[in-house]
């Protein structure tokens, strides 16, 4: 029975998931879900991958850094590790995979960016680079921009983390810096390793919504949502139809 | 000869248990502003969470239960559906009691989504938590259905609002009691439906993962939560409307103008909640301005005509002053003095001074404790003690009141001071640049330690009396 709600989890999860910008046509996968692009990587230890051998195998947590980050990089890489080693399973349970979008960051870089982790030898965890073209690919499928910043050799970006399962993207969290999210990083991860975790977000889905914001006139504009509420209003209108008139004392 | 029959006797037991534990809490909390009690200060959250939710829903409770007494002398309650009022309301406390002293859940008494899924507690104390809002919520739907459906049975809806009094009948005869018990369930009603839905949307996320518009969710919150607490206060001041008379020697009528004040209730409480989202940006300006015009609509006119009436009632009457009448007058200033201070957040320019400091707390004590708390406690103490009885001591029930209003406003001018200060609400605990704030919550403890002194003498009092007029009838 245990071994059933991960899967009764994924199904609704793929039900759920939102279309992602960037759906690639080369993609890997079955199901229903969203498949990824198979990508060809470049291994911290000189190996070459696809992307279905690391993922196909395994659940894989995806993320991407660059060795030069003065920013989220590096801090977000040590918040996996510690998720990952409190969790445990990175190697037996899924794979993690840190992939580079700096176009300088070489093998070398890989393995410094490994050691400075700790994580030179940790099993579950890879290191790659990829070339321009299929890293245009991947980044569009799960939605990751980043943009030469101010500053010579650094880019604007967020820390994102995707769960990749059976070749679908099951999950897709941007980090910022707050429990809550540690708290949601944690949850991903022992939901990678089988554990029936029942909250797990999907960021960008909604119930209802009650409010739009219509980013082209600058309006903000009534959703459906807002019909939920008036429905206490009409509740009680309805109560009182059928208590007072088909209850009610004679005329 | 009064007599309590066995519910509003089990409720009474119910609030002489609940609320001396609540206000400890209450208590406890201020201290460790104070900087005392340094092992509690872990505790601050979760103590705040359920004696929040706790003083509302035990009050609420309270108070229907004092409507019912009520209507019971005009209509028929079902008394199976009050044993089941009674017995859904101890299984949601329990569970309450559990999720917070168990799993220290935290999420304070708004419980605003996404926090009560994602805070420091385990999981299974939240889904207890919503557990026991399922539970509560449900007994009262049914619970408030029923009342009203005893009004029914007697009444038809344009009866039981008055609007025959508007075109000049008299007939049939509606207490004013009646009138605001009657808007006060509707609005009730659809507060209850409101609940359900945000239940619905958290269990929607539970289940699938799908998570809800926070706006909405906080939209729908105060729907319910703000328009429980109103209502619970209307309920109150139906018990002065049905009481005072008797200690008076007058009768307190209904007229077109007590008719038309408290349908303007009933066509304006529901859009009152919207003042508490004056902080979101999100919600459209429109709204914002709708929630201050409402705000004042739907509480001046009973308040006024309520106020007015009152005053009238006693003027030049022939008083008979006893600790029921005193509390229900008290009720209703108290009722009042906190309305003004509820009107003055609710006013977005001040709203945006005032909204998370100490004046929140301030105005809404001010009318919880000394409005709803007195209005129910003379009543039960009205019940409680014979019309006319050896036992009377008139210097007694002047010290219970004293103690009970010299502690309640000396409490309530911390945080009304603190507030002016603008020291922020929430904190556990205060840092050096706001040390005032900690001065304040010590004379704030102090000052509730007496009104809890005087509330105990108060309950022990009311049952002495209760049991000795049992023994004599």
């Amino acid at each position: 029975m245990r071994t059933a709600w991960p899967g009764l989890l994924l199904t609704l999860l793929l039900t759920l998931a939102p279309d992602a910008p960037g759906h690639a046509d080369t993609g890997f996968g079955i199901g229903g879900g969203q498949a990824l692009p198979d990508i060809r990587l470049e291994l911290g230890d000189g190996s070459n991958a696809l992307l279905s051998e690391l993922a196909g195998q395994q659940p894989l947590l995806l993320t991407f850094f660059y060795r030069r980050c003065t920013g989220v990089c590096t801090p977000f890489l040590s918040l996996l590790h510690d998720a990952t080693a409190r969790v445990g399973g990175a190697g037996s349970d899924y794979h993690i995979l840190a992939l580079s979008f700096d176009e300088a960051d070489t093998l070398q870089d890989l393995r410094s960016q490994a050691a400075a982790l700790g994580l030179a030898d940790t099993a579950g965890w890879s290191f790659a680079t990829t070339t321009p073209a299929q890293l245009r690919l991947i980044t569009g499928a799960l939605g990751f921009e980043a943009r030469p910043a101010a500053q010579p050799g650094q880019f604007d970006h967020a820390a994102l983390l995707a769960a990749v399962r059976q070749g679908q993207l099951i999950d897709r969290m941007t980090m910022a810096a707050g429990r809550s999210d540690l708290r949601r990083l944690h949850a991903l991860v022992r939901e990678l390793r089988g554990e029936f975790i029942p909250v797990l977000p999907r960021p960008g889905r909604m119930a209802l919504g009650c409010f739009r914001f219509d980013a082209r006139t600058g309006l903000i504009l009534p959703d459906w949502g807002l019909l939920l509420l008036a429905a206490p209003a009409l509740g009680s209108l309805g109560a009182l139809a059928l208590l007072f008139v088909r209850s009610g004392p004679p005329r | 000869m009064r007599t309590i029959d066995t519910q509003t006797a089990l409720w009474m037991a119910v609030t002489f248990i609940l609320f001396p534990v609540l206000a400890l809490l209450g208590i406890t909390m201020r201290t460790v502003q104070a900087g005392g009690l340094e092992a509690m200060a872990g505790w601050f959250y979760p103590l705040m969470t359920l004696h929040g939710v706790g003083m509302v829903g035990v009050w609420y409770v309270a108070a229907m239960g004092c409507a019912a007494s009520v209507l019971a002398r005009h209509v028929a309650p079902s008394p199976l559906i009050g044993r089941i009022a009674l017995a859904g309301t101890v299984i949601g406390v329990l569970m309450l009691l559990a999720c917070v002293l168990l799993g220290r859940f935290a999420a304070g008494w708004y419980f605003l989504y996404p926090l009560p899924l994602h805070g420091e507690w385990p999981l299974w104390s939240a889904v207890l938590f919503l557990a026991s809002l399922t539970v509560l919520g449900a007994t009262w739907l049914v619970w408030s259905l029923d009342l009203l459906r005893a009004i029914a049975a007697r009444f038809t809806l344009a009866q039981a609002l008055g609007w025959h009094y508007l075109r000049g009948q008299t007939e049939p005869v509606l207490p004013p009691s009646l009138l605001i018990v009657t808007v006060s369930l509707i609005a009730g009603i659809a507060a209850l439906v409101s609940a359900v839905i945000v239940i619905v949307l958290f269990a929607l996320e539970l289940l699938t993962g799908t998570s809800s518009d926070a706006l909405l969710m906080k939209n729908l919150t105060f729907f319910f939560g703000h328009t429980l607490v109103n209502l619970s206060m209307y309920l109150g001041v139906a018990l002065a409307y049905e009481i005072l008379p008797d200690y008076a020697g007058r009768p307190w009528k209904t007229n077109p103008v007590v008719v038309v004040s408290w349908n303007t209730v009933l066509a304006i409480v529901l859009l009152a909640y919207l003042h508490h989202l004056y902080m979101d940006f999100a919600q459209p300006g429109g709204l914002q301005y709708l929630g201050q015009v409402a705000s004042y609509a739907s509480a001046l006119p009973a308040a006024i005509v309520t106020i007015f009436g009152a005053l009238l009632l006693v003027y030049r009457a022939t008083m008979r002053w006893n600790l029921a009448s005193i509390l229900l007058f008290a009720g209703l200033a108290g009722w009042a003095i906190g309305g003004i201070g509820a009107v003055i957040d609710s006013t977005i320019s001040a709203n945006t001074r005032l909204h998370n400091t100490l004046w929140v707390p301030a105005h809404f004590h001010t009318y919880m404790l000394a409005g709803l708390v007195f209005l129910i406690a003379g009543y039960f103490a009205h019940l409680a003690r014979p019309a006319a009885t050896a036992d009377a001591s008139p210097r007694r029930d002047r010290t219970i009141a004293l103690l009970l209003v010299g502690g309640a406003y000396g409490f309530f001018a911390m945080f009304y001071l603190a507030g002016a200060w603008s020291i922020p609400r929430r904190f556990a605990a205060y840092p050096a640049e706001l040390a005032h704030g900690a001065t304040t919550a010590g004379i704030a403890a102090a000052f509730a330690t007496l009104f809890l002194a005087g509330f105990l003498y108060y309950a022990l009092d009311t049952v002495r009396q209760w049991r000795t007029a049992t023994r004599t009838d």
